[in-house]
């Protein structure tokens, strides 16, 4: 019950992460615009963008 | 079911990572970190070479082919880790325990060899936040599982079921303790200047979860290590804090407050630290210790991976106890064999001699000075390069807090402290990539006017 909770969220954080870096120009280039939109996107923080 | 769940993950990390191929780097970090195949029951097992074998392959190739190869930059550490790797398979070669050795080897060099590569890709600022995101992320897996059960039961010495029976890499009391307080300054990183989770309440609600279950696995796995890298963390952490006073304070209220609600059975255990003559496991590390000094005159040049299996020791305990007014000391010996290092200095000494040694403490010390240039360069700046001397102070941090666990813990060559180096070599290019265009003189002088004005 712990040992699937615990997986479920570290696991389900690092989903949300790789998806957000899908999405983010600036994981290749440096020198890419930050991901358009609103600064405070879609839930939990998020800066929502058009994806790469 | 938990097999189809870590099945999906990565096929959508494997998905995912075609499109954007680095991602296929952060699943190598998750596959060593986390062994997903230790996790599951039949579905991973099966594959040939393991998970972590097709994302190294995918993560490698993916660089070879996609990336962006320019100003691609060899830090002089990278040199040094390629130097130690040969010399460890030459040590592996001529090892007194070849069949050992080669088990060691085994997992050993990839770790070596993955930390020379990691820092060619972490060519951007996000990558490196990434990365060491996926690091977090990856040992909260073990950390968060340890936290609770430590929480509800109280855990107890060897007795934490941190999910897997087989007690290896992170899974391990003694390395776990170390390496989840070594954590705490990049988590409190991520707090303050995360881009991928933006530091607001959700994040910090998580961080400071984390941070707590971080400080319960020492608590949980009872190890003495975690005890003495949380008090080493403390007086680190004053370096930066704006009002010590206040954090003084503060700390020892914790503390106080912490204490009386600690089990038994911690405080028993912790007060053996004291007492270390009537502890037959602290004696077993000074005999361990005092072996391989003998051991390495004779064989200077290491006896390779696992050279410990052949050492003999004599372990004597002093106990004093007092009945009355009759003290009552008893002694005891007792032989032992094939004890383990119980230190990283010590297993990188047995094994790889006084020049593998060298190296380890050369690429570690090489580490610490440039966090340090870093963190000195960097500070007070309030433009984008503002989180730059806080992740040189939390990276240093992590390393220093690994280096006084790693006094007992044979941890030399963990995974997870060579990512943590290749993070740093990564980070450090890149933050020299940066100024390079401005100006080439300002790195190497100090720079008070670039401090304020970039």
């Amino acid at each position: 019950m712990i040992d699937n909770f615990a997986l479920a969220l570290s696991h389900g954080l690092l989903l949300l992460a790789a998806w957000r870096l899908f999405s983010r120009p600036d994981l290749d280039d440096d020198d890419a615009p930050p991901t358009e939109g609103p600064a405070r996107g879609r839930g939990f923080g998020l800066r929502s963008g058009p994806g790469a | 079911m938990r097999d189809l769940a870590f099945l999906g993950f990565i096929a959508a990390l494997i998905g995912l990572g075609l499109k954007r191929p680095f991602l296929f780097v952060l699943g190598y970090a998750y596959a060593d970190i986390v062994s997903p195949q230790r996790l599951s029951y039949y579905l991973l097992n099966s594959i040939p070479g393991g998970i972590s074998l097709i994302m190294a392959g995918l993560a490698v190739a993916a660089w070879l082919i996609a990336d962006d190869k320019r100003d691609t930059r060899i830090a002089p550490r990278q040199g040094l880790m390629l130097l130690l790797l040969g010399y460890a398979a030459f040590t592996t070669f001529h090892a007194d325990m070849p069949v050992d050795a080669l088990d060691k080897w085994e997992w050993a060099w990839k770790a070596i060899a993955f930390a020379i590569f990691l820092p060619l890709a972490l060519r951007t600022r996000l990558r490196v936040e990434a990365f060491l995101l996926v690091m977090t992320l990856s040992a909260a897996a073990i950390i968060i599982v340890g936290g609770i059960k430590t929480a509800l039961s109280g855990g107890g010495y060897g007795a934490l079921n941190l999910m897997v029976s087989n007690n290896s890499g992170l899974y391990e009391g003694s390395i776990i303790s170390t390496f989840a307080i070594a954590l705490i300054p990049v988590i409190l990183w991520f707090a303050r200047f995360g881009t991928v989770f933006r530091p607001d309440w959700r994040v910090k609600l998580f961080c400071g979860a984390l941070i707590f279950a971080c400080l319960l696995i020492p608590v949980g796995t009872e190890a003495r290590t975690g005890l003495v890298c949380i008090a080493v963390l403390a007086v680190l952490m004053l370096r930066d804090v704006k009002r010590r006073l206040l954090y003084m304070t503060g700390a020892t209220l914790i503390a106080l407050v912490a204490i009386p609600l600690l089990p038994q059975s911690f405080t028993n255990r912790m007060e053996t630290i004291q007492g270390y003559q009537a502890d037959e496991s602290a004696n077993t590390r000074l005999a361990v210790w005092a072996w391989t000094l003998e051991y390495v005159q004779q064989r200077p040049f290491g006896g390779g991976f696992e050279a410990y299996v052949q050492n003999r020791i004599q372990v004597q305990t002093v106990d004093s106890r007092s009945a009355g007014d009759v003290q009552i000391v008893s002694a005891l010996t007792q032989a032992d064999a094939g004890r383990a290092w119980h230190s990283a200095y010590f297993e990188m000494l047995g094994e790889q001699g006084w020049p593998g040694l060298l190296l380890f403490l050369l690429i570690h010390g090489a580490g610490l000075v440039r966090m340090e240039m870093l963190r000195r360069r960097y500070r007070g700046r309030t433009d984008d390069m503002a989180w730059v001397s806080p992740l040189a102070t939390a990276l240093q941090n992590f390393h220093l807090v690994f280096l006084v666990g790693a006094l007992f813990v044979a941890v030399a060559w963990q995974p997870f402290i060579w990512m943590a180096i290749a993070v740093q070599i990564g980070f450090d290019n890149w933050v020299c990539r940066r100024e390079r265009p401005q100006s080439r003189k300002s790195w190497t002088a100090e720079a008070p006017a670039a401090a304020g004005a970039a």
